[in-house]
């Protein structure tokens, strides 16, 4: 991809003129040191061997060996990387160029030494193993042909609108997707999961047409999905760090401030330079009230102008049809500027794999569809006002963690937002039941509302309201422990938001459970929640509380001890700290089993990705044959039958083994990114 | 002074008095024995009646007490007892009396060794012997299982001993305590969730054993959350009272026990503590309480799984017993894996 580079080259020279950090004492220096290590996540060689592993299979063993070079002597400066990695300059320069295009490198000029500085960017690096997830996603919301941006500027790393304008790939329509019918058998599940957008690339479209490339980015960058790229965004957040920390320090209105004051000016101009510098968020200015813009739900009519849960009527093909003309009106193909460079926002796309994660689980509590439906809308109204997951680096210490409640939402702006075909009343039980003793409190205030066939003989006044109370009712049933996905919010009008942070606790315990019921079995299930509930607990006690035998109990502690899930802690009595006179305490912490679990999963992924290469390495001579350029794409005409049947297998194992890590991977983001 | 006779005379008629006296287990002190006025009035009768109790003492029918303050008392013993006592010897007789105080509770041998100040091989030897004439017989206390514990052979070990209701023979019964949290939990859940009534769906229809099972499921009843703020979860007390009135136990579970048993289904997360503190809302839906517990026993190798797989259950290296020794070039490694093959067979199913 020749292009790629020389634009990267471009935008390398540009910053290489305009960056420069001093480190000017060692304390400065040891806090980037530390500020590096936090930003790893952990350094630990399993997350690095990831990485280098996911960039040798994307781009190919230059740029592999110039990360895992980067991420082993962690900052060079290209005399030193050369030295280091043995490759020629022009093997460097082209690679590094790439990288830097893809944001695999962060790279700085230092006005002290004028060197320029090289650092690996891990989490760019990691975020490769999700593109799939991302892609599946922006097409389930915003239709393929959204899908097929995202994809052109993740192959990127950046782009361009100008450029995007012009590639030949996003300006027709590719042909699968004009035709309805083949897109049916390539992907049922967008298929289900519908939604106007991807309508309107199906059938309204004559090829001829220019694809809607402005709208369709326009909705990307409303929905958060894609950002702009600033000059900040290819220094390390450190970098980023220290040089706002200098220019804060060397003002001369700060300079003046002596003890706390100085202090906390110093960290606030630091933190709204930062924002300033990085902040590339494009949603804002392309939201209305709040919404990305098409998203609102026509009231009068039973359309779905964009995705939100998407079940639209049947056979309202011709409704459908004014809607892409209000679309379109809406949603203008005015060009934008064309000078503007996007990038894929993978903080906000966290964001939207997480809510993902918790209608997901929300749904495996038991809840009903319906439910599930309107805490999927609650989410996705939240998802637009929320940047990224969490506001702070790492995840905080289980107990030291304070609710951060979302942004709150308007019943009646979440009413609006459902879709009004949905049933949500025949999803509970009548609040007066003909079994049951009349002694239910009878809150609701239409009676009919409770067989759900109201739509047609109340007026629409009411039908609003008693649509609000159900709603409502939902959102209570939610509300209900031990899951509390929802939490109301009165002041003059009732508001619904989410503790997320409590929630992703849930998530984490969730999958921390799941894999000690699968090695111990449910009795050790069940000792854990005690401890975790009850803290510190002695064996008596322990055994008084989970009602377990002796023996049984002990086992299952022993194991788990030996497999690093629980732990003893031992209280002595006197100084000798003989066991006799010892108090033997068992205790659960969650926060470093996650910790630990968090590098075995990085090491899971490695070995199936090293798997995947054996298994490929294993049928090599015949993969190859498959690949050439005259087999390709007439398999069934060159290959026998027999050979195909190989393939076939192969393709299997691939996918198998790719969704094994496509698994883990929601492990990690369970355990790192929410 | 009075003879011989008459004192075993008068002795007899006290402790005939004695027993008949409504409060006859109490202790008595000499007023109240003077008070029965079997003892002729007069100077000397403090004299007879230390003579009187004197002999009752040697016949074992009494027994002599110092209360706190230091004052005489006896209590009455029964005659099958007494004549128990009165064909053991001294030693015997010391250790009965050790083991007869400790009631319901219990005694180490220990301790007993301590009480009496005999020696180790004589308290054997009498314990023995009580043993064998079934006067004492040997508890299991959970709290200590490893000490031998002895009490009267006719009393009923307290609770403490036994450990309550979830205790057979000083073992934690577990059959039985998992046999009540089922039925607790399926009545919860039964009294949570809301059956739609079946009209309209007894479309059932007796078809060829191939396609019953089908037909079954779609007859299945099927099942509703009710509303929220829903006020007739059930409470402690309710449960407490179908529990004893269920006939699965054999003695009256207290409150204490149920909620011991409502915060294990807690733990185990198939019921939920509702905000009140006092009423639980199950978590399953009664049909689906009922599969699990079918579930069990056609899969015994296979547990059935609760809270669904994630990444690591699912693939072979979290469930690799070697994983920490895994690294690429190592005896170890993903080349010479060799679950990745058996798995992959497994899911692809060739």
């Amino acid at each position: 991809m020749p292009h790629v580079i020389r634009d990267k080259q471009k935008i390398g020279k540009k910053e290489v003129a305009v960056g420069g950090l001093v480190c000017t004492n060692s304390f400065e220096l040891y806090s980037l040191y530390a500020f590096v290590a936090v930003f790893l996540d952990s350094p630990l060689r399993h997350a690095v061997e990831l990485c280098t592993l996911l960039i040798e299979d994307h781009f190919g063993e230059l740029f592999a060996r110039i990360f895992s070079t980067l991420q082993r002597y962690e900052r060079l400066s290209l005399p030193r990387l050369k030295f280091y990695s043995h490759l020629s300059d022009r093997q460097l320069q082209n690679g590094l160029t790439a990288m830097i295009q893809h944001h695999l490198v962060f790279h700085f000029t230092s006005l002290d030494d004028g060197f320029t500085y090289y650092e690996a960017n891990p989490h760019a690096a990691y975020y490769l193993v999700r593109s799939g997830k991302i892609l599946h996603l922006v097409a389930d919301r915003l239709g393929d042909y959204a899908a097929q941006i995202m994809e052109t500027v993740m192959y990127l790393g950046h782009a361009s609108v100008a450029h995007l304008e012009t590639m030949p790939e996003l300006q027709a329509q590719i042909p699968s997707h004009t035709n309805g019918l083949s897109h049916e058998d390539e992907n049922p599940v967008s298929q289900t999961e519908d939604d106007g957008q991807f309508a309107h690339t199906n059938g309204n479209h004559a090829p001829a047409l220019r694809a809607p490339i402005f709208s369709t980015l326009k909705k990307l960058a409303s929905h958060g999905y894609l950002m702009r790229v600033r000059e900040a965004h290819f220094q390390s957040p450190s970098d980023n760090y220290l040089e706002a920390h200098r220019i804060m320090t060397s003002r001369a209105d700060i300079k003046n401030m002596k003890g706390k004051k100085y202090i906390e000016a110093v960290q606030d101009g630091v933190k709204n330079l930062i924002e300033e510098r990085t902040g590339a968020d494009l949603s804002e200015s392309l939201q209305v009230n709040g919404l990305p813009r098409g998203v609102k739900r026509k009231r009068q009519g039973a359309v779905t102008t964009n995705g939100i849960n998407g079940n639209y009527v049947e056979g309202d093909r011709e409704k459908k049809h004014d809607d892409w003309s209000d679309d379109e009106n809406e949603l203008d193909e005015t060009p934008m500027d064309s000078d503007l460079v996007v990038t894929v926002n993978y903080d906000k796309l966290d964001v939207a794999l997480r809510n993902a994660k918790l209608v997901q689980f929300a749904a495996e509590s038991n809840a009903p569809t319906a439910t599930t439906e309107v805490f999927k809308c609650l989410l996705r109204r939240i998802e637009y006002a929320t940047p990224r997951c969490r506001e702070f680096r790492e995840i905080p210490a289980e107990g030291e963690e304070n609710d951060h409640f979302s942004v709150p939402i308007e019943l009646q702006d979440l009413v609006d937002l459902i879709d009004p075909d949905l049933d949500l009343s025949s999803t509970f039980a009548p609040t007066n039941p003909p079994t049951s003793q009349p002694n239910s409190l009878g809150k609701r205030p239409l009676a009919n509302g409770v067989n759900g066939d109201h739509y047609e003989d109340s007026t629409d006044a009411s039908n609003s309201v008693s649509r609000a109370f159900e709603v409502n009712q939902h959102l209570n049933l939610l509300s209900e422990p031990p899951y509390n996905f929802t939490s109301s919010f009165s002041q003059a009008v009732i508001k619904w938001r989410v503790e997320f942070r409590g929630l992703a606790r849930k998530l984490r315990h969730l999958e921390l459970e799941r894999m000690i019921e699968t090695r111990y079995g449910d009795v050790a299930l069940r000792v854990i929640r005690v401890l975790h509930t009850k803290g510190k607990l002695d064996e008596k006690r322990l055994l008084e509380i989970s009602m377990l035998p002796f023996k049984e109990l002990r086992q299952t502690l022993a194991s788990m001890q030996s497999g690093g899930f629980v732990d003893l802690q031992e209280v002595p009595k006197d100084s000798q700290r003989q066991p006799s006179k010892t108090i033997f305490l068992w205790y659960y912490d969650p926060d470093r089993v996650c910790s630990n679990l968090l590098e075995d999963t990085y090491k899971a992924m490695s070995r199936t990705l090293q798997r995947i290469r054996f298994e490929r390495d294993r049928l090599k001579d015949f993969l190859d044959k498959t690949e050439r350029s005259d087999v390709k794409g007439h398999e069934e005409e060159y290959l026998t039958e027999e050979e195909l049947e190989i393939l076939q297998q192969w393709r299997d194992k691939e996918a198998l083994l790719l969704a094994e890590v496509s698994r883990l991977d929601e492990m990690v983001a369970v355990f790192r990114d929410y | 002074m009075a003879s011989a006779g008459s004192v075993a005379e008068l002795a007899s008629q006290l402790y005939d008095a004695c027993a008949e006296h409504p409060d006859s287990d109490r202790a008595w002190y000499q007023g109240a024995l003077l008070d029965l006025n079997i003892i002729p009035k007069g100077p000397n009768e403090i004299e007879l009646l230390l003579q009187c109790t004197q002999s009752l003492v040697d016949q074992k029918l009494f027994r002599l007490l110092e209360t706190q303050n230091k004052r005489l008392a006896w209590r009455i013993v029964s005659r099958e007892d007494a004549e128990k006592l009165s064909n053991l010897n001294p030693d015997e007789s010391l250790v009965f009396s050790v083991i007869h105080s400790s009631a319901r509770v219990g005694i180490w041998t220990r301790n007993i060794q301590t009480r009496t100040g005999l020696h180790k091989t004589i308290m054997d030897r009498c314990i023995k012997s009580l043993e064998s004439k079934n006067y004492i017989k040997a508890v299991q206390n959970v709290k200590f299982p490893s000490r031998k514990m002895y009490m009267l052979a006719g009393l009923a070990p307290s609770e403490d001993v036994t450990g309550g209701a979830w205790f057979t023979d000083g073992a934690l019964d577990s059959t039985f305590i998992s046999s009540v949290a089922d039925y607790l939990e399926y009545t919860i859940s039964d009294k949570s969730w809301y059956k739609v009534p079946e009209h309209g769906r007894n479309k059932r229809v007796k078809t060829a054993s191939g396609k019953a099972d089908v037909k079954l499921e779609s007859g299945e009843p099927s099942y509703l959350p009710h509303p929220p703020n829903y006020p007739d979860y059930p409470t402690v007390q309710e449960l407490t009272n179908i529990v004893n009135s269920s006939g699965l136990t054999p003695v009256q579970l207290s409150e204490d026990k149920v909620l011991q048993l409502l915060n294990l289904l807690v733990f185990d997360h198939k019921i939920t503590a509702m905000p009140d503190g006092n009423s639980y809302k199950a978590l399953k839906n009664p049909q689906m309480v009922k599969q699990k517990k079918q579930g069990e026993p056609d899969l015994p190798h296979k547990p059935v799984k609760s809270l669904g797989e994630n990444g690591m259950t699912e693939g072979p290296c979290g469930r690799c017993p070697s994983f920490r020794l895994c690294s690429p070039g190592a005896a170890i490694s993903p080349e010479t894996c060799e679950y990745f093959d058996p798995w992959m067979q497994n899911v692809l199913g060739f």
